[in-house]
């Protein structure tokens, strides 16, 4: 029974963990621009973050070792180093959206400026991380960030027309007001947003933190079949909605207020009231994730005792890096550039480092030395490799893209 | 390594930095049209989310608190807007110049108008608020022609 309550709770926190503020800013930007046109790229997103999370909590399981770790040991220094640097790059710019994300939020609630919540955010969150332990920190924040299944009843309130959305996720069809360039750049960033890196870290490192082995692997991989599709449906319903309420009345989607405006067209003050507190708690729980992951990968990398099964004062460098990013994040928020367009970026940049922070998992999933009879599949391999392709072509068009449309505009 | 990819961290920030801050100059008055268009693309967009706003506000459907806010971020939205297009410099011909007043005109209207909005909603004051709108609604259907006549 409680093999089936673990089951069941990692599950949900998959779900409600899966969408941050990349894919909240992302969906709504797309849905009211775009529809359901770009679909396709969440959805192999998905497919992608499902297929990479997977090998790399079963390398967590069975080697029972993080995976920074594990790729300087197997590729070397330099490979690693090379990796180590474009990842925290990028989720350290992932945890300072994911904290403009938290602000944008609280304001929503209580109209106070964002920039006048930051330090406050970033004196609760350090208290979380040095306080709260790992299962309790990341069961609260997925169990609430549910209340964003709010967009999945708003979509169900605006009783759309079922099969004019299935015949734009099916045959995409880009509008003629938009580019074939600003079309694929978006694209690009819904794939980036989906298979954002710290997500996979977070996924394997958590997995040594709560002691996985062999025989959790069922649950592992329930959490990545079961929870992550239906956090990419949540990330579909975003948009969805987006494109019945705000496309149709020429709202293209420029901060976080617009993204709730359907759930109030379809629910009143009271679905707005969840969706409220799941933006909170959904961008709250990512700022850690990321946050954390920034910890995990540089005291992997350098073998330093990491997470939080230990008391900081045992992990002293690993807390340090932590704190010090909360510290580069919160100072980057309170520049006072746009949450809104960091994320934007964030999500961009996320695409560029994607083969540097998935081809080693790959290369380590596949070692039998590490994996013994838990290598892969010769099907996961074929499909690992399909989107190791889909991630070079992404992150080698992303910055191109990126200058050719001024960001998508 | 650790410096190479440094450059890289820079290289990107440049990139982002560059690719949303810089106005430059339209060379062109097809290329100023652009942006003309887009501007009045933006500007429509803020218009129609803070009439939208007031039409689920006067519906009993939106917090307080959200509502106010999002007529705050509408009104910097549609500022930035006119900032942006007000930077730029046109070509020399008349059909630019008169291009530039027919937008800026609106943009002026559409600032103030979601100002009204902001300030109304704020004083809790339900009559002037619907009044605002109401004021507000011309400057969102000139904005969308000027966007259809100039290939929106």
């Amino acid at each position: 029974m409680s093999k089936l309550l673990n089951l069941a709770l990692g599950v949900l926190t998959a779900i409600g963990g899966f969408v941050d503020i990349g894919d909240l800013v992302t969906s709504g930007v797309v849905g009211s621009r775009f529809g359901l046109s770009l679909a396709w790229a969440t959805i192999l997103g998905v497919v992608g973050i499902c297929l990479y999370a997977e090998m790399s909590g079963r390398v967590a399981a069975i080697t029972g070792r993080g995976t920074f770790d594990l790729v300087r040991e197997r590729l070397g220094p330099r490979a690693g180093l090379a990796n180590l640097t474009a990842s925290f790059f990028v989720t350290a710019l992932t945890f300072a959206a994911e904290i403009g994300g938290v602000a944008l939020s609280l304001e929503l609630v209580t109209s106070v400026n964002y920039l006048l919540l930051v330090p406050w955010i970033g004196l609760v969150m350090w208290f979380v991380v040095w306080r709260v332990k790992f299962t309790y920190l990341e069961n609260t924040f997925g169990i609430l960030g549910l209340a964003l299944l709010a967009f999945g009843v708003a979509l169900w309130r605006l009783h759309p027309d079922w099969s004019n959305l299935l015949h734009q996720v099916v045959a995409p069809h880009k509008p003629g007001t938009e580019s074939l360039q600003v079309y694929f750049y978006y694209a690009i960033a819904l794939f980036g947003a989906a298979m954002t890196p710290y997500e996979v870290f977070f996924f394997s490192s958590g997995g040594v933190e709560e002691k996985w082995s062999k025989k959790d692997l069922a649950v592992e991989r329930a959490n990545v079949f079961v929870g992550f599709p239906l956090g990419g449906m949540l990330s579909l319903s975003i948009a969805a909605v987006a494109s019945l309420v705000l496309l149709p009345a020429q709202i293209g989607v420029s901060n976080l207020s617009q993204v709730g405006l359907p759930i109030a067209v379809a629910g009143g003050k009271i679905l707005l009231a969840f969706s409220l507190l799941g933006f909170v708690a959904a961008t709250f729980g990512a700022a850690l994730e990321t946050g954390l992951s920034c910890g995990y990968s540089v005291a992997q990398y350098f073998g330093w005792q990491w997470g939080k099964f230990v008391s900081p004062r045992k992990a002293a460098r690993f807390h340090l890096v932590v704190l010090l990013s909360l510290l580069f994040a919160v100072a980057a928020v309170l520049t006072t550039i746009d949450p809104v367009k960091l994320t934007e970026y964030s999500v961009v940049f996320s695409a560029v480092a994607l083969p540097l922070t998935y081809f080693p998992i790959l290369v380590i999933a596949n070692d039998p030395d590490y994996m013994g009879e838990n290598v892969n599949g010769r099907l996961t391999n074929a499909l690992a490799t399909v989107f190791l392709a889909l991630v070079i072509i992404a992150s080698v068009a992303a910055i191109p893209l990126m200058i050719w449309t001024k960001a998508g505009q | 390594m650790i410096r190479h990819g440094r450059s890289i961290g820079v290289g990107l920030v440049t990139i982002a930095l560059a690719t949303s801050a810089c106005v430059g100059p339209a060379t062109t008055i097809a290329a100023y049209e652009g942006k003309a268009r887009r501007a009045a693309q933006d500007a429509l967009s803020a218009v129609n989310t803070a009439l939208l706003g007031v039409r689920i506000h006067e519906r009993g459907s939106l917090l307080e608190n959200y509502f106010e806010t999002m007529l705050s971020q509408t009104e910097d939205d549609i500022s930035s807007v006119q900032n942006s297009f007000d930077s730029i410099q046109p070509p020399n011909s008349k059909s630019s110049d008169k291009l530039r007043d027919q937008l800026d005109n609106l943009l002026s209207d559409g600032v103030s108008g979601i100002a009204q909005l902001r300030i109304s909603a704020r004083r809790e004051d339900g009559p002037a608020l619907v009044q605002a709108a109401t004021q507000l609604a011309p400057t969102a259907k000139d904005l969308s022609q000027f966007v259809e006549s100039h290939g929106g």
